[in-house]
């Protein structure tokens, strides 16, 4: 029971992980209608500039147990690269989508080496602090706390994504966006405030997950291109530019990743591939997307 | 006119070896597989207005078929492996593209991401049968039934294997050209800009858009055995999706609105990409802001270019 | 730190603009008070970065002492420094090397991946490379049977050898249950069967309860950990080595898997040594440090003086990659000198091929040699953790030092066999 525990945790932690990165990708995607290839970076450079902030804090007095927090605001921060980049998609929103998906993979080329420049070829880790908040017991179930602090941060953002898309005003500007451009641009929405904000939300989610994530892992230049293969089945199983999509999916592969490396660990990321055609040949839309042509 | 230009450009890349080192020879051998391998992209990408972003997947086929043929089957004959490699990329090409051409735009780039994917930890996971990492080795072909045992490698790429990857290029592109001006290119055209229209003639979508997928994965797989031959190694990275990426880049790079737009984007990126690391350790970096360049200020890629300057060199000339 | 380690990367990237700029056709340069050029080809980025990094530093200390001391037989040694990436672009790299920049000899080389792709290619073009690393023996056996141009690192299962022959030595009775979890490729793969057949030859009983395989680079290892810890094992064998070796031990403290009397054995600990922090490490498990202990009290002036370079340019201290390079670059300069003498005039690359065979030298770590068969011998350092020390990390409480002769399988062995028939000196 003890050891079945263990892996269902390890699984919706993964999944926690997982919605973090595809949350940023939904939202961007739901509204603009953009696939952005370079949501693992952004995840990447919460990473690093997470570490970074923490570092310094530390370096300068801060308490440990306050690590959390800067790691907050460390991501918050890194997201401000969100308009930036939102004004160079704006070249292509008109055009193809092979050359908006070429220009965020432009982006993930660029930001490997930029995150190298910066941070350099080791992958950074942020030692031990992770243990700051210890580790809760229940029996022989034990897992450090600040893992379910990971996933509590990850469902309040869910949550809070949730409330804000449908109760607010905001949020149903954007919604009406999503749902007809040129409706909203003729009722007074001024579309080109409405994308810059969504890409800046989007690119927070992915940093501000980066951030939060890397105390149990490391910031390593490889993650942006790892993770967004991942990211993309649990877009793809969830329905893509479906938020709850996005929190179902990430709960999919999560699962499923635990449940193949303990039975059979070879599968890992194979049966997470096979889902992602099955779910494509039987529900093309995804879980909670709409059916298409 | 046309003609003349390209009989110029094949003598000039048939004579290459005389003028070039033999390390810049051995950089035009991956430029002529991506050519190949990108001819059949473009018939997918530029024509039918289908965006793969896993066709690395048939490269892979391609490289993997060389290694496995060659070295644990002992197969030599350089025509058996590209047929035979070529006939595996079409027999898988077939069931992933009954479901892929269901869906168009962003949705069937993303369902041939998945299958790349899903190759690519095949190849890594199941290590007993693919060497996992480290990949399989490919031996040397013998071409035309020679086996050439008297050259070392280099002498053999940049001699006889040199000039039977440009006479296939040609072949390849001669087939790819008569197939583009045919009824079957000219519906594919049609499918891409305005599918019910298409349809109200009588083209059937769906069953042109599985042809061009196959075809394309056919040029894949070649141009991925001459890629492996050329390194002697089928590794799992061919599979992955930057790779993919990578032939996106190439396309675009070179322009798909030209039929020999990808042969150009081929050559440039391969010269790009070997000045670029040979300058700077942060040649990702330069790379990525010239495809930003590309895609925002030369949408029709570099052939798009030429034809912008060649049509304004008409205008001014009286003729 | 950042700043310095950039700093000496634009050193090293500096000799590579210089070989860039040459123009495409140029003639070989013959005068013989022009450089030695030396390629070096490493990991620059992602996960075997910091690896790569070490390795070139060691490089750079053995360049800078060659230059500053008469250079290799009268000539300076000039670097050219390119990338190591996916096996193809590696192999590319290399011919650019070889036929573009004219080096002289090509070292370095990390993943097995892509030694084991490049030595055919490199016996191809008769292009002399000395692989520093990642060098699995089965795959040396498979794709250079005859090496003549590749001169290979002491076999990669070196280190789980002896980590195996510590365990039996250390914890023979107070296992039965065992579980691996290594990485996921060919080196990982041999790691854990070679230690398996360890325990086999000295009458071990043992059941395999959990074998994971990570793919390098993973980052989350919670579902792995959750598996091991089911599998309840009384003793785990990890040759993780990359940054995934901290995370892993970090998860596994974590959730509790290092609380009970489980035994661990971390054959390439050693390349992760200084980011193991004591507060998630505990003491009394096996550490491999391959080729170079730094902390090691009877090292050499060598070493130590090294350790220092090291440590004042880095703030941190070396792993064997530092090593194996500085070996690399001796075994060369050795046989250079000596084919230089023999010939009394500037020797041919044949002629260095032969002397660097049964050359011997004294390399960061401790005594080396070329065998003929074109495999290293070189100074092995493993044992017990212990906490005790002035740094955050464990060190090794207990030393236990082995030559590879007894760690790897002698000329045209197959290693499996010899593991079985061996009579192995501790």
């Amino acid at each position: 029971m003890t050891a079945f525990l263990d892996v269902v945790l390890g699984g919706v932690f993964h999944a926690a992980v997982l919605f973090l990165v595809a949350a940023g990708l939904q939202l961007v995607f739901g509204v603009q209608k953009i696939v952005n290839l370079a949501c693992g970076s952004f995840y990447a450079l919460g990473a690093y500039f997470g570490i970074s902030a923490v570092s310094w804090c530390l370096a300068h007095g801060m308490a440990p147990a306050l690590f959390l927090p800067v790691l907050l605001v460390a991501g918050l921060v890194a997201g401000l690269i969100g308009p930036f980049i939102e004004a160079l998609l704006l070249t292509v929103y008109h055009r193809d989508e092979a050359f908006q998906l070429l220009l965020t993979f432009a982006l993930v080329l660029m930001f490997q080496d930029v995150l190298r420049f910066f941070w350099g070829a080791d992958p950074q880790q942020l030692g031990d602090l992770v243990m700051t908040y210890g580790r809760v017991k229940v029996g022989a179930l034990q897992v450090p706390t600040y893992n379910l602090l990971v996933i509590g941060a990850s469902v309040a953002i869910a949550a809070g994504l949730g409330a804000f898309l449908q109760k607010t005003r905001f949020g149903r500007i954007l919604r009406a966006t999503a749902e007809n451009r040129e409706m909203s641009l003729a009722m007074g929405v001024n579309v080109r405030w409405v994308y810059a904000s969504v890409f800046t939300l989007g690119t927070m989610l992915g940093t501000v997950g980066g951030a939060l994530v890397v105390p149990t892992a490391a910031a390593s230049l490889d993650m942006p291109v790892e993770l967004v293969v991942e990211a993309f089945a649990v877009v793809v199983i969830g329905g893509l530019g479906s938020m709850r999509g996005a929190l179902a999916g990430a709960l999919v592969v999560g699962l499923l990743r635990a449940a193949a490396i303990s039975w059979y660990s070879e599968l890992e990321m194979l049966a997470i591939y096979l889902v992602v055609i099955g779910v494509l040949v039987v529900r093309p839309g995804g879980l909670f997307g709409r059916p298409l042509e | 006119m046309k003609i003349a230009a390209v009989l110029v450009a094949f003598v000039a890349v048939a004579a290459l070896p005389r003028v070039l080192s033999p390390y810049h020879v051995t950089l035009v051998l991956p430029a002529l597989a991506y050519s190949i391998a990108l001819l059949g992209f473009n018939l997918l990408f530029g024509y039918t207005g289908l965006l793969s972003f896993g066709h690395a997947l048939f490269v892979a086929i391609g490289g993997y078929g060389a290694a496995v043929l060659s070295s644990k089957l002992g197969l030599r004959s350089f025509e058996a492996i590209l047929l035979l490699s070529a006939a595996a990329a079409v027999a898988v090409a077939i069931p992933i593209g009954l479901l892929a051409v269901r869906y168009v735009k962003i949705f069937f780039g993303i369902l041939t991401l998945a299958f790349g994917m899903l190759f690519h930890s095949f190849l890594f996971k199941f290590y007993d049968l693919t060497g996992g990492d480290t990949g399989i080795r490919v031996l040397r072909p013998s071409l035309l039934g020679r086996a050439y045992e008297d050259l070392d490698k280099t002498t053999w790429l940049v001699g006889p294997f040199y000039y039977y990857c440009v006479g296939l290029l040609a072949v390849l592109a001669f087939v790819m050209w008569r197939l583009v001006h045919s009824p079957f290119g000219l519906h594919l055209v049609a499918t891409r800009e305005n599918r019910r229209k298409a349809e109200y003639l009588g083209v059937r979508v769906r069953f042109f858009r599985l042809i061009a997928f196959s075809i394309s994965a056919f040029y894949g797989a070649i141009g991925g055995a001459i890629l492996a031959v050329n390194t002697g190694q089928a590794d799992p990275e061919l599979a992955y999706w930057t790779h993919s990426g990578e032939l996106v880049f190439m396309t675009v790079l070179g322009g798909f609105g030209n039929f020999f737009g990808p042969i150009v984007g081929a050559f440039s990126f391969i010269f790009l990409k070997d000045q670029l690391v040979g300058l700077t350790q942060y040649w990702r970096f330069w790379l990525g802001a010239i495809l930003i360049l590309i895609v925002v200020l030369f949408p029709r890629g570099l052939s798009g270019l030429v034809e912008r300057m060649w049509a304004r060199l008409h205008r001014s000339t009286p003729s | 730190m950042n700043s310095k380690r950039r700093k000496l990367l634009q050193a090293l990237g500096g000799t590579g603009i210089l070989a860039a700029a040459q123009p495409w056709t140029s003639a070989p340069a013959f005068a013989q008070n022009t450089p030695l050029r030396v390629g070096i080809i490493a990991p620059r980025a992602g996960i075997a970065g910091t690896i790569g990094e070490c390795g070139l530093r060691g490089t750079q200390f053995a360049v800078d002492h060659i230059n500053s001391t008469g250079g290799i037989a009268g000539r300076k040694v000039e670097l050219v420094v390119e990338e190591e990436t996916n096996p193809k672009d590696s192999i590319e790299r290399l011919r650019k090397l070889v036929l573009q920049d004219k080096v002289d000899c090509v070292q370095g080389i990390v993943s097995s991946g892509v030694s084991l792709a490049m030595g055919p290619v490199a016996e191809d073009m008769k292009a002399l490379v000395i692989f520093w690393d990642g060098t699995t023996q089965d795959g040396v056996k498979e794709t250079m049977p005859d090496k003549h141009y590749a001169f290979c690192s002491t076999d990669n299962e070196c280190e789980a050898v002896m980590s195996s022959l510590l365990a039996v030595k250390h914890w023979k009775g107070q296992f039965k249950t065992v579980a691996g979890i290594n990485p996921d490729y060919s080196y990982g793969r041999n790691n854990f069967a070679a230690f398996q057949a360890l325990l086999k030859k000295f009458g071990i009983e043992h059941q395999v309860v959990a074998d994971q395989w990570p793919k390098v680079g993973t980052t989350d290892l919670n579902s792995h950990v959750a598996a091991l810890k089911a599998a309840k094992p009384d003793l785990v064998f990890s040759s993780l080595l990359f940054a995934d070796l901290p995370i892993f031990m970090r998860t596994a403290h974590g959730a509790g898997l290092m609380d009970g009397n489980t035994k661990f054995v971390f054959p390439a600990a050693g390349f992760q040594h200084t980011a193991l922090k004591k507060s998630f490490t505990p003491p009394g498990m096996i550490f491999g440090h391959n080729t170079l202990y730094f902390d090691y009290a009877k090292g050499s002036d060598l070493q130590k003086k090294f350790v220092q370079w090291y440590h004042e340019k880095t703030n941190d201290y070396p792993n064997w990659e530092a090593d194996r390079a500085f070996f690399a670059m001796a075994i060369y300069k050795a046989g250079v000198e000596a084919a230089h003498k023999a010939k009394g005039g500037w020797p041919g690359k044949e002629d260095v091929i032969s002397a660097m065979e049964g050359v011997k030298v004294q390399s960061l770590g401790g005594p080396g040699m070329m065998r003929k068969d074109h495999i290293a011998e070189q100074t092995f350092y493993q044992g017990i953790t212990t906490h005790d020390n002035k740094y955050d990390f464990p060190t090794l409480g207990t030393v236990d030092v082995m030559y590879s002769d007894q760690l790897q399988k002698g000329t045209g062995q197959d290693f499996w066999k010899w593991i079985e028939t061996a009579n192995i000196k501790m």
